[in-house]
């Protein structure tokens, strides 16, 4: 957009209380509010970090927040550099991850009003998004001066998960809610874990089907969906309404192909996987550089990152060890190959991501394997997810068009072979 | 002084290509160890030397065909040497996974170095359960499994043997560490030396220099007190850094340096069997940036050493984009703050040449604590 422009905003009807879109955004504004009123009831409430066996607090019936969530909430609605600052001023330095950044000054200020969030009475924390994570539970711990339970997922170097992993995850498992039954007074119940389980195997199978909806040509949405609706994946994927409201989504998404509609409105010339967490401070402006030019995110890694089917005990215990961040490189790899292939991407996006070494740490060759198996393009960009002093908006659209001058070669050059019978 | 066993510490600490062509020579095996704790009494007790790998100061470019820019130099020149053939003759590599940086560490070490294997120690952080020792184990016998497979053989009493000798060289560095802070004439660039040489020579021959070293300086007169101060950080060996404390005329009384004196805080404790023995020290292990504690101990050990030793500051080292530290700084300067301890902090990174910046932090630092 031309420096100084302004947007004219259109006004938009109501939304469908019947939508995947309503229902979703209540959920995820039900979840921050919910704990808001819990806690204003004198109950526990926990700060829990996204990829935490959410089937903990939710059998116990401990409300939960989702400092993630919170701070992607605050960097997409402008206040990320406000909290970063914050801070940094209490002597945090800017190469920290900017989530903790935003959430270790909420837990000094403890008001921000582009998303408040409950105060917590205990941190539950797991590592299997980063190793950052415990650091950043740690001062929260010493800073509020409440419990931190940990819940420890290495990062594992192999393909497969070991036993020795699941048997190390499954006892932590059963300390912490054995600490947490202590600590506030809780009891652990089988029958509200099943119950808690087929929830969140419900909300994951749905969630899956919709995202594996961009197998269609057109794809039936566009990606930058999925970054909104990952939001309710990780706060409420164990409840009930989560896992109907995913149910409508995919229902949604099978109409769009039949009818030949999709929320991807555009003519959709090209279709992109983004690889790394959204810009959320520049949320519209990643976007429409995609959107301006006929690109489709079609995919992203969250399609996975999210999807916890399991039919016992390990396996649920192995699904939270396999998480995109505590995996290898190769098993990394062939999960991002498959979703390429099932989706008929046509070249990479890469976020290289300020906030997040382990998810860029390894990335530039990953990227080059997946370009290499899928036969696609790869692009980076060097960005943060919310911290906006770390984007360029110029770079953004030089390496977007870059990529989409491959693509249109590639087309071409399919298009030339496919006529000569090749 | 004995000035030539100090020439020998600098000779070693110099020169870690010389040391291990010369143990290659012998007809050793070298197997590198990545910062910041693997279980180098296992390696040695299977017949290899283990030798510190913890970068070089040097000019990153190769290793950015891996790393981005924002991780940490010490990770990323452990890469550039390995892909410019620095390492070539060691037998693999061993990486902790004690922070993000030495994840990605290992999945890029598998492509850009394929002649040195890859060897993942994966720690538990909740170590200190019975469930948390036995995962430590399980690491090891991932280790053994994959140092058979470079030519080493794993035997009980060795490692029983292997970790005595070890517990052997952890009381020396701790009785050295003592007598250095009653000697102010061995300068930071020496002490530095001294616990870099570690990291390149057998465990055997290090300790027989500093119990040498020691019985010396407990026979000499100390000279006059300097400025007292505790350092803290990962990594303190850039001589750069090291002349701007001796020009300062600091005398470091105490470490919290992760290549220094964190490596010899704890011991393989006595039982019957030696691996769990092994994974019970590192259950034991604790005020270290990237061992998991809610408590943060590490802070208030920091306090009560630097006032324990009479420093009359505190110098927080950070090396650049390593978010453990940065997190811990936080709290370390509150808690010095809250004691009336002054605290300077300096960066520092692989890739500095210049060391102005520093220079200035710390003369400010040094006006302040003379005043």
């Amino acid at each position: 957009m031309a420096e100084g422009a302004k947007e004219v905003k259109k006004s938009r009807p109501p939304l469908d209380p019947n939508s995947a879109k309503y229902k979703l955004g209540k959920i995820a504004g039900d979840a921050f509010k919910d704990a808001i009123a819990a806690k204003a009831a004198g109950k526990p409430v926990a700060w829990v970090s996204s990829n935490f066996p959410v089937e903990i607090p939710e059998t116990l019936g401990l409300a939960t927040a989702y400092p993630e969530n919170q701070a992607a909430g605050i960097a997409a609605r402008g206040a990320g550099e406000r909290m970063c600052v914050t801070a940094e001023e209490e002597g945090y330095s800017n190469d920290i991850c900017a989530y903790a950044r935003i959430s270790l000054a909420y837990a000094k200020l403890k008001e921000c009003p582009e998303q408040d969030v409950a105060m917590p009475d205990v941190v539950l924390c797991c590592n299997n998004i980063c190793n950052c994570m415990i650091k950043w539970y740690e001062n929260l711990s010493q800073e509020l001066n409440i419990p931190m339970i940990m819940l420890d997922i290495p990062f594992n170097p192999d393909y497969e998960v070991s036993d020795a992993e699941v048997e190390y995850v499954t006892a932590q498992f059963w300390d912490a809610v054995h600490k947490l039954e202590k600590l506030f007074d809780l009891k652990w119940d089988d029958d509200r874990f099943k119950e808690v389980s087929g929830f969140s195997c419900r909300s994951s199978r749905a969630w899956l089907k919709a995202t594996e909806c961009a197998k269609y040509v057109p794809s039936p949405f566009n990606g930058f969906d999925l970054l909104n609706h990952m939001a309710v994946m990780v706060t409420a994927r164990g409840k009930k309404e989560a896992g109907e409201a995913m149910e409508t989504l995919l229902k949604e998404y099978e109409e769009n192909h039949k009818n030949g509609t999709s929320t991807f409105r555009r003519e959709e010339k090209y279709r992109v996987m983004f690889e790394g967490i959204a810009c959320w401070p520049y949320l519209r402006a990643t976007s429409r550089g995609l959107k301006d030019r006929g690109i489709n995110m079609v995919t992203t890694i969250y399609a996975d990152a999210f999807g916890f089917d399991y039919n016992s005990f390990d396996e649920m215990i192995r699904a939270y060890c396999s998480v995109p961040n505590a995996i290898n490189l190769e098993k990394s790899r062939d999960k991002r190959i498959k979703l390429c292939k099932d989706n008929h991407v046509e070249g990479l996006l890469v976020h290289t991501n300020r906030s997040c070494k382990l998810w860029s740490g390894f990335m530039y060759e990953m990227s080059r394997q997946i370009g290499e198996a899928c036969n696609i393009p790869v692009a980076s960009f060097d960005g943060d997810q919310a911290d906006p002093r770390n984007f360029s908006e110029a770079q953004y659209d030089t390496r977007v068009q870059g990529l989409m001058e491959i693509m249109e070669a590639n087309k071409e050059a399919r298009k030339e072979n496919e006529e000569k019978g090749e | 002084m004995n000035r030539e066993l100090l020439e020998k510490f600098h000779q070693v600490a110099v020169s870690p290509r010389a040391q291990m062509d010369k143990y290659l020579a012998e007809g050793k095996k070298v197997v590198l160890t990545a910062p910041v704790y693997t279980p180098d009494e296992l390696i040695s007790s299977m017949g290899f030397v283990p030798m510190g790998a913890w970068g070089a100061d040097i000019e990153l470019n190769r290793s950015k065909e891996y790393f981005p820019a924002f991780l940490c130099s010490i990770v990323q020149s452990i890469l550039e040497l390995g892909m410019k053939d620095e390492y070539k003759g060691a037998s693999a590599l061993v990486v902790p996974s004690l922070c993000d940086t030495l994840k990605c560490l290992g999945e890029n070490w598998k492509y850009a170095v394929k002649d040195i294997p890859f060897i993942p120690m994966t720690y538990p952080q909740n170590r200190k359960p019975d469930y948390g020792i036995k995962f430590t184990r399980a690491g090891y016998e991932r280790v053994i499994r994959d140092l058979e497979k470079a030519g080493g053989t794993y035997d009980e009493e060795k490692l029983a043997q292997s970790c005595k000798i070890y517990n052997e060289h952890n009381a020396a560095m701790r009785k050295l560490d003592q007598v250095l802070a009653g000697h102010p004439e061995i300068t930071a660039a020496e002490r530095s030396d001294i616990f870099k040489s570690a990291f390149f020579m057998t465990k055997e021959e290090h300790t027989a220099l500093v119990e040498q070293l020691i019985a010396d300086l407990e026979k000499s007169e100390p000279a006059d007190e300097k400025l007292p101060v505790l350092v803290s950080g990962i990594l303190t060996d850039a001589p750069g850094l090291n002349s701007i404390f001796d020009e300062m005329n600091m005398h470091i009384v105490a470490d919290d340096v992760a290549a220094q004196s964190r490596q010899y805080r704890t011991d393989v404790p006595e039982g019957k069997d030696p691996l769990t023995n092994l994974a019970q020290k590192f259950a034991d292990m604790d005020n270290c940036s990237v061992l998991y504690n809610a408590e943060k101990p590490r802070i208030q050990w920091i306090v009560d050493t630097a006032k324990e030793r009479g420093a009359k500051g505190v110098i927080v080292v950070l090396t650049k984009f390593c978010d453990p530290e940065e997190f811990d700084y936080v709290m370390i300067k509150r808690a010095c703050e809250d004691a009336d301890i002054p605290v300077a902090l300096v960066e520092v990174d692989r890739q500095m040449k210049e060391f102005e910046q520093v220079r200035t932090n710390l003369e400010t630092f040094r006006d302040i604590l003379t005043i």
